[in-house]
């Protein structure tokens, strides 16, 4: 029987991957033999030690890597290289300076063969979803960390990508911004409904914002515990239970075995 | 606290001087601290001329340098030379430098014609433009053709190693930005790679200006017969230093402008370098 296409929209497998980098001494495996599958709509949060391969993981997906082993495909096709159906952000924005804001969203559009007029109230609008319509005509040297990574986020939804990359998008920004980024992104994929996948350093950011999260182990990276979360959102973690509270417990001490070994002894 | 790293606050502890001339450089912008410089020189300069102290003959006053700049525009030299040596340098560097930007992106780009002129290239960096005059004369005659060869050359040179740099530094996420934004090879290079390396070839385009006056003169030293070059040759025969001064200077306005001009340009174009 085929499968349902509504249904497969985003459906990332990874299947057996392992990812190598030939370096000075030697080859280093940079991702231990993993497999998973992030289904589609769903918003997966990766955290893990610092070099334990997370950016690694998201680069293959992303088409800039290529694993040693194993397979990656999106919706049953192989991933093979970059393609519009991956949309990425990165954590230092990596919007042109030489665009304006709004030219940066139309960039992703001209794939589209729009007509001049479509395109441009296509961007504004993408712009507009961020609350940036105001700024559109400013580069973005004149523009904050946290509205860059806005436009970032309007010039990658505005190609519809089934697929959302993040590479610790809101490390650079201050605590406040950040949680004002937290209620946009969401809304933002709420609409869109791409499958997220977030890397983040941050235990708290993953937990108020995913339906999973996958927490991986100390270099060479594997996944080592897979956290389903049901609550409601906007959650917080003080009234939304104490069921995250205890997981966070838990992922801390995973993130930090030192300090599960002062247990044991 | 470490209060020996914060940044000072402006002006606080300046001494009075340095405050007004701080000031200065901010509001009376660009043109007026150069000007005090100029001044001060020429000051010293005029005090050297009426001590009396060199000989005329080796080292002129300011005012024989002027009598003599006067003299030379009366008989009509100086806007013959000034014609010639603009002419050359401008053809050979429109020349050079449209040759160099398009290697540049040639070798920047394409793993082929890099594998093939780069290391040839790079040999012929160190070779100094004035070694090249009696080839480009053997080649050229000692006409136009011997100045444009030269100056073009050195240009070329220039401009092509800063552009295939610029090239090589187009940062990795501009690129993986453009490919998970669905651009096709041509427009990520259009819109994205040139854009990213234009500040490099700018800064090029700009040693390329010094250095076609740098090697125009050096071409006109020997074997011309108009130019500013040939005509401080000429002057070196009958020991007229003042001539001399007064085309040097004009070089050196000439080359300043020029630079002046390009950076400005470069500014307009490249305007998201800024700070
Ligand atoms: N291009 C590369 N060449 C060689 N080694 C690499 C390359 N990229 C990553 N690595 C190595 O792979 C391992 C995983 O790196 P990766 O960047 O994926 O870690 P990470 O989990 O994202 O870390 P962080 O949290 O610090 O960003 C590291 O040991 C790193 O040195
Ligand atoms: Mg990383």
């Amino acid at each position: 029987m085929m499968t349902d296409t509504t249904q497969s929209r985003g459906r990332v497998e990874i299947d057996d991957v392992v990812i190598r980098f030939k370096g000075k001494q030697g080859t280093v495996t940079a991702l231990e033999r993993t497999s998973h599958v992030l289904e589609p709509g769903t918003f997966t949060s990766l955290i893990g030690p610092s070099g334990c391969g997370k950016s690694t993981l998201m680069n293959a997906i992303a088409g800039f890597v290529t694993p040693a082993e194993g397979a990656l495909r999106l919706d049953g096709k192989p991933i093979t290289g970059p393609s519009p159906e991956v949309g990425v952000i990165f954590q230092q924005y990596a919007l042109f300076p030489w665009f304006t804001a709004l030219n940066n969203v139309r960039f992703g559009l001209k794939q589209f063969g729009l007509s001049k007029r479509e395109e441009i109230d296509r961007a504004r609008a993408a712009l507009d979803e961020v609350g940036l319509a105001a700024h559109a005509d400013k580069y973005p040297q004149q523009l904050s960390g946290g509205m860059k990574q806005r436009v970032a986020i309007a010039r990658t939804f505005a190609v519809e990508p089934k697929v959302l990359l993040m590479d610790e998008p809101f490390g650079a920004l201050d605590a406040q911004t950040r949680l004002v980024m937290h209620d946009l992104l969401l809304g933002i994929w709420r609409k869109h409904k791409a499958t997220v996948l977030f890397v983040t350093h941050d235990v708290d950011e993953a937990l108020l914002l995913s339906d999973h999260v996958q927490v991986m182990s100390q270099a060479p990276g594997r996944l080592i515990r897979h956290y389903h979360l049901t609550q409601e959102r906007p959650r917080a973690l003080s009234r939304s239970g104490n069921e995250l509270l205890e997981i966070r417990d838990e992922i801390l001490g995973l993130l930090h075995p030192k300090t599960m070994l002062a247990d044991t002894l | 606290m470490a209060v020996t790293d914060l940044p000072r606050p402006p002006n606080a502890t300046l001494p009075r001087v340095a405050r007004v001339l701080s000031q200065g450089a901010r509001t009376g912008a660009t043109l007026g601290l150069p000007l005090i410089s100029f001044a001060f020189v020429l000051g010293l300069w005029s005090l050297v001329g009426l001590s009396g102290v060199v000989k005329e003959a080796i080292f002129p006053a300011p005012w024989s340098v002027w009598s003599a700049t006067v003299e030379m525009w009366r008989n009509g030299t100086l806007q013959t030379d000034l014609a010639k040596s603009l002419g050359r340098a401008a053809v050979g560097f429109g020349i050079g430098a449209t040759l160099g930007v398009m290697m540049g992106l040639l070798t920047g780009r394409v793993a082929v014609v890099r594998t093939l002129l780069n290391p040839f290239l790079n040999l012929l960096r160190p070779i100094p433009a004035i070694a090249l005059v009696p080839v480009a004369i053997v080649w050229f005659g000692i006409g136009e053709g011997s100045k444009y060869f030269v100056v073009s050359y050195t240009v070329f040179l220039t401009v092509w190693f800063n552009t295939h740099h610029g090239m090589q530094y187009v940062p990795e996420t501009y690129l993986r930005a453009a490919r998970t934004l669905g651009a096709s090879k041509l427009r990520e290079f259009a819109t994205v790679v040139l854009p990213a390396a234009a500040p490099h070839i700018f800064a090029g385009i700009r040693l390329g200006v010094a250095l076609a006056f740098l090697s125009l003169v050096a071409a006109e030293l020997s074997g011309a017969s108009s130019g500013i070059g040939f005509r401080l040759q000429e002057a070196r025969q009958y020991v007229r230093t003042d001539r001399m001064f007064s085309l040097l200077i004009i070089l050196g306005i000439l080359g300043a402008l020029a630079d002046l001009v390009v950076h400005w340009i470069g500014k307009k174009l490249v305007h998201w370098e800024q700070g």
